[in-house]
């Protein structure tokens, strides 16, 4: 322990100490900031389940309803230390109901006195959650730090910035009238690179193709998909899943498309570029041709994992919904035309950068070898 | 003509013209998946299958393709699997246990408008499907580190036959590292992508922090972006282990 201890620096000792401080700090002022909220909560002291009724539908599905009662002390507001009785009713299955269990914490809207106004009444409103969001990210810090050490802490930082550059965009797309999403994307796209790349690899001119690389594949990817799009007319993609969007969504869509691509080919990017000036640090005077081969070669290794990765990230969330329609006797081409053409449309077109990025990325890399070569 | 179809073909003639026969490969693998996935979403519609086993034997079969399929079945590929299989369980319990503390089961407050039509009491369970759709929407990932670390460590053990198992898994941890910021970025922004809607959706409602928090939909999106995030560093030790392990285990009977 002493040798540990003695083997780091101060500023490693100092980030430690910020990290464990700030850990306990949230940690205690999440489980107890009920002050600072205005919605009464409460937390359950008594939960009986009263009635249980078996359903079944007109498609032959079967369910069980469950009544529940509940108890619970108001934890924060004018009520704090009064008790609430409430009825809860959740089904078997929980498609948009919960069962409670004592001990959790719920927002409710206070309705008054109980019948026999020993207590008050109440709805059930959200349930709390911050808690236990807070608690992951802290496990999640936690993991990539032990595991990935600088890498992991480059990782955490990477996301966090990104996730404020995206967040700041989208506060500048609602608030300016007329602002063009698309334009606003770009410059986060290109923000994007340029710190996540950054961060990885630091300033060098590896970097620097693979973010040159990167922008061309997301645009050439962009000019694509518009074009597949402008030929067909939009025939095939379906937007009622984003019909809850009042602005148009067509173009919250191209923007969605292409944000979710960046981060697969800026990794195309950088490995990539990084393999092609291995090869010429390894040997400067290795041939252009040479560079071409081993290029594709690597290239033919990531393309099919790397298409995947997208694949599963975007289909997976529509599980849910497809079974609720293929349970309410919907058929399965109109399940998929309503449910899945965006997510893969979003796969196809993500694919498509993936692996134009490739060859971009390995003419880029050779043109900054090139260049380099020229001013020795 | 459909855009789906359109882009389908560019993708195709694309990784065919730059990949060659393992380009093909690689898309055909893609469409296999797709199809497994259609298998799975089928069997768990019917609520007598619990969708838990049926994600894993998905998880299982879509490795299988990711890694023998494309790569072929070898020492490295074999090491994948397992590493990838063993990740996908521990990380399964871990996201179960989230998803049943947050309660992030069912649809969110943006869908559930739009349902009035449907019967929402199919019987199957929302719960466990929760932890299902963020347990697949990883899976790609996960098999793509795992060979990752796999193959240069075979490399590793080739060139030097010596090495103990100790160096071999820190050699291991090392490549890992190394994958681990291109790796989260990549579903980093795969996930800010595909909420890209629901971001704008909260930013317009002008939801106060708190209310954003402990929505079901906010929670729910974070739950995956982290559980992902510590899926894909997972892997990293159990695929070094595992495969030092085998690597080494092997050479000592050969000894």
């Amino acid at each position: 322990m002493k040798r540990l201890v003695k083997n780091m620096t101060a500023m490693q000792l100092s980030i430690y100490a910020v990290l464990l401080f700030s850990f306990i700090g949230s940690m205690y002022f999440i489980n107890f900031n009920y002050g600072f909220y205005d919605d009464p909560i409460v937390k359950i002291t008594e939960a009986t389940t009263e009635q249980t009724q078996e359903i079944s539908d007109m498609h032959g599905n079967e369910d069980a309803l469950f009544t529940q009662q509940l108890q619970g002390d108001i934890q924060n507001g004018e009520f704090k230390g009064k008790t609430i009785e409430l009825n809860n009713e959740y089904s078997l299955s929980g498609a948009n109901d919960y069962e409670y269990h004592v001990g959790q914490d719920i927002f409710v809207f206070i309705d008054g006195a109980a019948e026999d106004g020993s207590a008050l009444a109440g709805t059930i409103d959200n349930v709390k959650r911050d808690k236990y969001v807070v608690a992951l990210t802290w496990i999640f810090i936690f993991v990539l730090l032990i595991i990935g050490k600088k890498q992991g802490f480059y990782s955490i930082v990477s996301l966090a910035l990104n996730a404020v550059i995206l967040s700041y965009a989208l506060d500048i797309y609602i608030q300016t009238e007329n602002s063009s999403l698309l334009l606003i994307s770009s410059i986060s796209i290109l923000l994007f690179t340029i710190t996540s790349l950054l961060l990885v690899n630091g300033f060098n001119e590896k970097t620097y193709a693979a973010i040159v690389s990167t922008m061309l594949g997301v645009f050439v990817a962009l000019l694509l998909a518009y074009f597949a799009i402008w030929t067909s007319g939009g025939n095939g993609l379906n937007y009622e899943e984003m019909q809850f969007l009042s602005r148009p969504y067509e173009v919250i869509f191209m923007a969605g498309l292409f944000i979710g691509s960046l981060g697969a080919v800026m990794d195309v990017g950088i490995t990539m570029s990084a393999s092609i000036f291995t090869l010429h640090e390894k040997n400067p005077d290795i041939s252009i041709e040479a560079m071409k081969t081993s290029g594709i070669e690597i290239g033919k290794d990531i393309m099919g994992t790397m298409t995947n990765i997208l694949f599963f990230v975007y289909i997976s969330g529509s599980i849910p919904m497809l079974l609720l329609y293929l349970s309410n006797g919907a058929t399965w081409p109109f399940t998929f035309s309503i449910n899945l053409s965006l997510e893969i449309a979003r796969a196809l077109a993500g694919g498509l950068g993936i692996v134009l990025t490739i060859p971009i990325g390995i003419y880029t890399s050779i043109f900054f070898i090139k260049r380099k070569r020229a001013a020795q | 003509m459909n855009v789906l179809i359109i882009l389908a073909f560019m993708l195709c003639m694309a990784m065919v013209m730059i990949g060659g026969k393992k380009g093909a490969i690689s898309f055909l693998s893609l469409f296999i998946n797709f199809l497994v996935l259609l298998l799975t979403v089928f069997m768990m519609s019917n609520s007598d299958n619990d969708p838990i086993i049926w994600a894993i034997i998905a998880c299982v079969i879509i490795s299988c393709v990711n890694l023998f399929f494309i790569n072929g079945i070898n020492s490295t590929t074999v090491a994948a699997f397992l590493s990838t299989v063993i990740t996908m369980i521990v990380l399964l319990l871990f996201i179960f246990i989230m998803t049943d503390l947050t309660m992030i089961n069912g649809f969110g407050e943006e869908e559930i408008h739009e349902l009035t039509m449907f019967s929402l009491y199919i019987g199957i369970d929302f719960l466990e499907l929760a932890a299902v759709v963020i347990i697949i929407s990883t899976i790609g990932a996960i098999t793509d580190i795992a060979i990752s670390i796999t193959s240069p460590m075979r490399e590793v053990h080739i060139h030097n036959p010596g090495i103990s198992r100790r160096e071999l898994v820190h050699a291991g941890f090392s490549i890992g590292r190394d994958l681990l910021g291109t790796s989260t970025n990549t579903l980093f922004f795969a996930f800010f992508g595909s909420y890209l809607g629901l971001l704008i959706w909260f930013k317009d409602l002008s939801y106060s922090l708190g209310d954003i928090i402990n929505s079901k939909v906010f929670s729910a999106e974070m739950i995956t972006i982290l559980c992902a995030g510590i899926g894909i560093a997972l892997v990293i030790p159990i695929a070094s282990w595992i495969t030092a392990y085998l690597l080494t285990r092997k050479s000592g009977a050969v000894k």
